[in-house]
C-alpha cells in the first residue's frame, strides 16, 4: 500500500472540489430542466372533444335524435362548455348533405346537444347518412365526428323484414359445461404459466386476450411477462414468443400469414393507443396510432386488422395487405359494421337496456337481420360471427346482482342453439376480447384463483 | 492479459467526489420530483349552486394523461404524469394524479363532510381525496351518493366495484361504455371502453343533484 504524498494530497483535494462542483452543476442543469412540481399550467385545446352514439339500425316509423355531448377544457365558474354544432344530412349514402343545426338541451345526461332528424330522411328505406361539426365558443376549436367526416360519415339503415327473437326473462344458473378445456395455465412466469397482476385491494389483471391459429392451437397473450404462448390443439404449452408489449390490457388477432396483431390502450406513458405489428418470431414490424382516442375491440378484416373506435363508433382499418395506414387514412377509410369482404358488413347495435339490432349488408342493401329483445337486461356482445348461413353471437345477460354470458345461434327463423356461460372473470381482460369463434367451436377466455384457461363449447350446427 | 491503464490519483478522487455528489443531486432531485404535493393547494372549494353532467364530463377529461396516484387527489393540466412508477397502492410516494375514488370524489363536486349534499368546486391542484373509497361509493354512502339501476346509468354516474370506480362518459356500440377512470399506475388516467355495466363485481352509483 502507497503513502499519501503532498502531490497526491493536492490532486485529491482539486479532485473533490472539481468533482463536487461538477456534480451540483448536474444538479442546476437537471433542476433548470424539469418542471417544478405543482406547477400549473392552462388546460390545453386537446380537451375539445365531443361524443355520440350512432343509430346505426333504426325500424320503419322510429323516431331519430341524434344527440351529441360536447367537452371542453373544466371552466373556473363550473359551468359547461358554451358550444354549438351542426349535423350534415342526407337521404342514402351519396349526394350533398342538408346542414342541421344543433339545438342546446337543459339535460345532459345523454348529451345536451342534439337535433330531431326529419322524418322524410328518418323514414328513408335508403337509410341516411351524416356527420357534425362542434364548436367550442370559448377558444373557437372546432372538430367534425366521426373523424372522416363527409369522406366516410355515420351510416343508419332502415331494420326492415328483421327476424324478431324475444329471449323472455333469464334464467340464472343454469350454464353449460365445457366440451373441452383447451388451456389450463396456473398463475406464474414459468413454462406453461401465466402471469397475473395487480392485487386484492387493486383489481387483478391477467391474460388479457387470445386467439386460435389455424391449426387449431391457442394463443394467449400474456402481457404481464411480455410474451405470446401458444398451446397445441392437444391443450399441451408448445412455444412462448416474446413481443417487446405494455403491460396494459391489449386486445390481439392473429393473420393467417402469423403475424401477431396487438392493440395496446393508453398508457401513463403514452396517451395514445396503438396498434403493433409483430412478426411471427415477435420481433416489432411496425406500430401505428389509431385515429381515434380509444378502442372497444380488434378484428381480422378482409385486407388486415380493423378497429373499433371512439368517438367515431366505426370500424377503421389499421392496416391494409401489411402496410399500416396513418391516422387519416383511417378515418377516410371508416365503416359503420365490421367489414366481413366482397363489400359486406356486419353492424351490431345495442338499443336501451334490453335490445340488440344486427344486420349483415352488402352496400346499401341488407342481406339478413335480426331483432333480438329479453325481459332480461343485455350488456356488451362480445362475439358477432358468421357462422356459415348462421350468426353466432355471444352477450352478457345481468341484473344488478348476478351475470351471465348466452351464446344465440342465429337462422332464418330465429334461434337455432342457445346456451349460457359462467362469466368466469376473475381477472380483468380486454373488454371484448374474452371469445372466439373458429370453425364450429366457440372458445372462452376465463379465469379463477388457480389461473387462467380457455374452454371450447362445440355448437352443434351445420355450416 | 490486457491490462487497464493506470489512472492518476487525482483523476480518481475527482471521479469519487463526482459520483457522490451526483448521487446526492439525483437523491435530491429525485425527492423534489417525487414530491408533487409540495405545489399542491389546501384551500377550501368554491361552493357552487349548478352541477351538469357535461361540465363534470370536462372536469374529469382534463384529468386524463395527468398520471394516477393511490390516495391522491392533485394534478396540474401539462399532460403529462409527473411521477409514473410509483409503487402501487403507495400513498407516501406523493405523485401526480388522483386515483379513481378520488377523482370521482373532486368531479362529483363532493363535500368532505360526507352528512353534506352541496356542490363544492375542487381546483385540480387542490389536494384532496375526499372521505370515500369504492366501497364507500359502491354502498350508495355519503348525503350525495346513492345507488342507481346499472341498466339506466348515464353519463357521469359510476360504476364500482370493491376495488374500482369508473365514471360513464358515454355509451357506446357493442353495449360498453367509454367510462373516464383513473385505473392503475401503469394505465393512468383516461378514457377506456369497459363492460363494468355487465359485470356483477360492480353496482351502478349516481349523484344526487345535477342541474343539468
Amino acid at each position: 500500500m502507497h503513502g499519501l504524498s503532498s502531490r497526491m494530497l493536492m490532486g485529491g483535494a482539486a479532485g473533490v472540489l472539481a468533482g463536487v462542483l461538477a456534480g451540483i452543476g448536474m444538479l442546476s442543469i437537471s433542476a433548470a430542466g424539469a418542471r417544478p412540481a405543482g406547477q400549473s399550467v392552462p388546460p390545453s385545446a386537446r380537451l375539445f372533444a365531443g361524443a355520440h352514439l350512432p343509430p346505426l339500425l333504426t325500424r320503419p316509423g322510429e323516431p331519430v335524435t341524434l344527440h351529441y355531448a360536447l367537452v371542453c377544457a373544466p371552466r373556473e365558474d363550473g359551468l359547461p362548455c358554451a358550444g354549438a354544432g351542426d349535423v350534415f344530412i342526407r337521404v342514402g349514402q351519396s349526394g350533398g348533405f342538408t346542414r342541421l343545426p344543433l339545438q342546446r338541451g337543459d339535460d345532459s345526461k345523454e348529451g345536451r346537444y342534439f337535433v330531431e332528424v326529419p322524418p322524410a330522411i328518418a323514414g328513408s328505406p335508403a337509410g341516411f347518412s351524416y356527420y357534425a361539426t362542434l364548436r367550442d365558443h370559448e377558444t373557437g376549436e372546432t372538430l367534425t365526428l366521426p373523424s372522416g367526416g363527409p369522406a366516410a360519415p355515420q351510416r343508419s339503415l332502415q331494420l326492415d323484414a328483421a327476424v324478431d327473437v324475444a329471449l323472455g326473462p333469464h334464467s340464472f344458473g343454469h350454464v353449460r359445461h365445457a366440451d373441452a378445456r383447451a388451456v389450463e395455465a396456473p398463475w406464474g412466469s414459468g413454462a406453461g404459466q401465466l402471469g397475473l397482476a395487480g392485487s386484492k385491494d387493486l383489481g387483478r389483471f391477467g391474460p388479457s386476450a387470445f386467439d386460435v391459429d389455424a391449426n387449431g392451437g391457442i394463443a394467449v397473450l400474456d402481457q404481464v411477462n411480455g410474451r405470446l404462448s401458444r398451446w397445441n390443439r392437444g391443450g399441451v404449452p408448445v412455444a412462448t414468443t416474446a413481443v417487446k408489449v405494455d403491460r396494459g390490457l391489449a386486445d390481439l388477432a392473429l393473420e393467417p400469414d402469423g403475424t401477431i396483431d396487438v392493440l395496446e390502450p393508453p398508457s401513463a406513458e403514452h396517451h395514445d393507443p396503438s396498434l403493433k405489428s409483430f412478426r411471427p418470431n415477435g420481433s416489432l414490424r411496425w406500430a401505428q396510432q389509431l385515429s381515434d382516442r380509444t378502442w372497444a375491440k380488434l378484428a381480422r378484416g378482409p385486407s388486415g386488422p380493423v378497429v373499433l373506435q371512439d368517438p367515431s363508433e366505426q370500424w377503421l382499418p389499421v392496416a391494409d395487405h401489411g402496410a399500416p395506414h396513418d391516422r387519416g387514412a383511417q378515418a377516410r377509410a371508416a365503416h359503420a359494421g365490421r367489414p366481413l369482404g366482397s363489400g359486406r358488413e356486419l353492424l351490431v347495435e345495442r338499443v336501451g337496456s334490453d335490445e340488440l339490432r344486427i344486420a349483415e349488408t352488402a352496400g346499401t342493401a341488407t342481406v339478413r337481420a335480426w331483432r333480438v329483445t329479453s325481459a332480461t337486461s343485455i350488456g356488451e356482445v362480445q362475439l358477432a360471427e358468421r357462422l356459415g348461413a348462421r350468426l353466432l353471437v355471444v352477450v352478457k345477460t345481468y341484473t344488478d346482482e348476478r351475470d351471465e354470458f348466452t351464446a344465440l345461434v342465429l337462422d332464418h327463423s330465429g334461434v337455432s342453439q342457445q346456451f349460457s356461460l359462467t362469466p368466469s372473470q376473475w381477472a380483468e381482460t380486454a373488454p371484448l376480447a374474452r371469445f372466439r369463434l373458429a370453425g364450429t367451436s366457440l372458445y372462452q377466455l376465463g379465469s379463477t384463483e388457480a389461473g387462467a384457461f380457455v374452454d371450447r363449447y362445440d355448437l352443434e350446427v351445420t355450416q | 492479459m490486457r491490462t487497464l491503464p493506470k489512472i492518476p490519483f487525482g483523476a480518481r478522487v475527482f471521479m469519487a467526489a463526482f459520483g457522490v455528489a451526483l448521487s446526492l443531486a439525483l437523491t435530491s432531485g429525485a425527492q423534489a420530483y417525487h414530491n408533487f404535493w409540495a405545489g399542491c393547494g389546501y384551500e377550501a372549494p368554491t361552493f357552487m349552486t349548478t352541477m351538469t353532467r357535461d361540465a363534470a364530463q370536462s372536469y374529469a377529461y382534463a384529468a386524463s394523461y395527468e398520471g394516477y396516484h393511490w390516495g391522491g387527489g392533485c394534478w396540474n393540466y401539462d399532460d403529462a404524469d409527473s411521477y409514473p412508477y410509483e409503487g402501487p397502492g403507495d400513498v407516501s410516494s406523493h405523485g401526480e394524479g388522483a386515483d379513481c375514488s378520488g377523482l370521482t370524489f373532486k368531479t362529483w363536486r363532493e363535500s368532505q363532510d360526507v352528512a353534506k349534499d352541496g356542490r363544492y368546486y375542487w381546483r385540480a391542484l387542490r389536494n384532496v381525496h375526499g372521505p370515500y373509497g369504492t366501497l364507500a361509493f359502491k354502498a350508495g354512502y355519503g348525503a350525495p351518493n346513492h345507488v342507481v339501476n346499472k341498466s339506466t346509468a348515464g353519463v357521469m354516474d359510476a360504476f364500482s366495484s370493491d376495488t374500482h370506480i369508473g365514471m360513464v362518459f358515454f355509451r357506446s356500440l357493442y353495449g360498453g361504455d367509454q367510462v373516464i377512470e383513473a385505473k392503475c399506475e401503469a394505465c393512468g388516467t383516461n378514457i377506456f371502453y369497459e363492460t363494468y355495466r355487465s359485470n356483477s363485481a360492480y353496482g351502478g352509483v349516481g349523484r344526487w343533484g345535477w342541474t343539468g
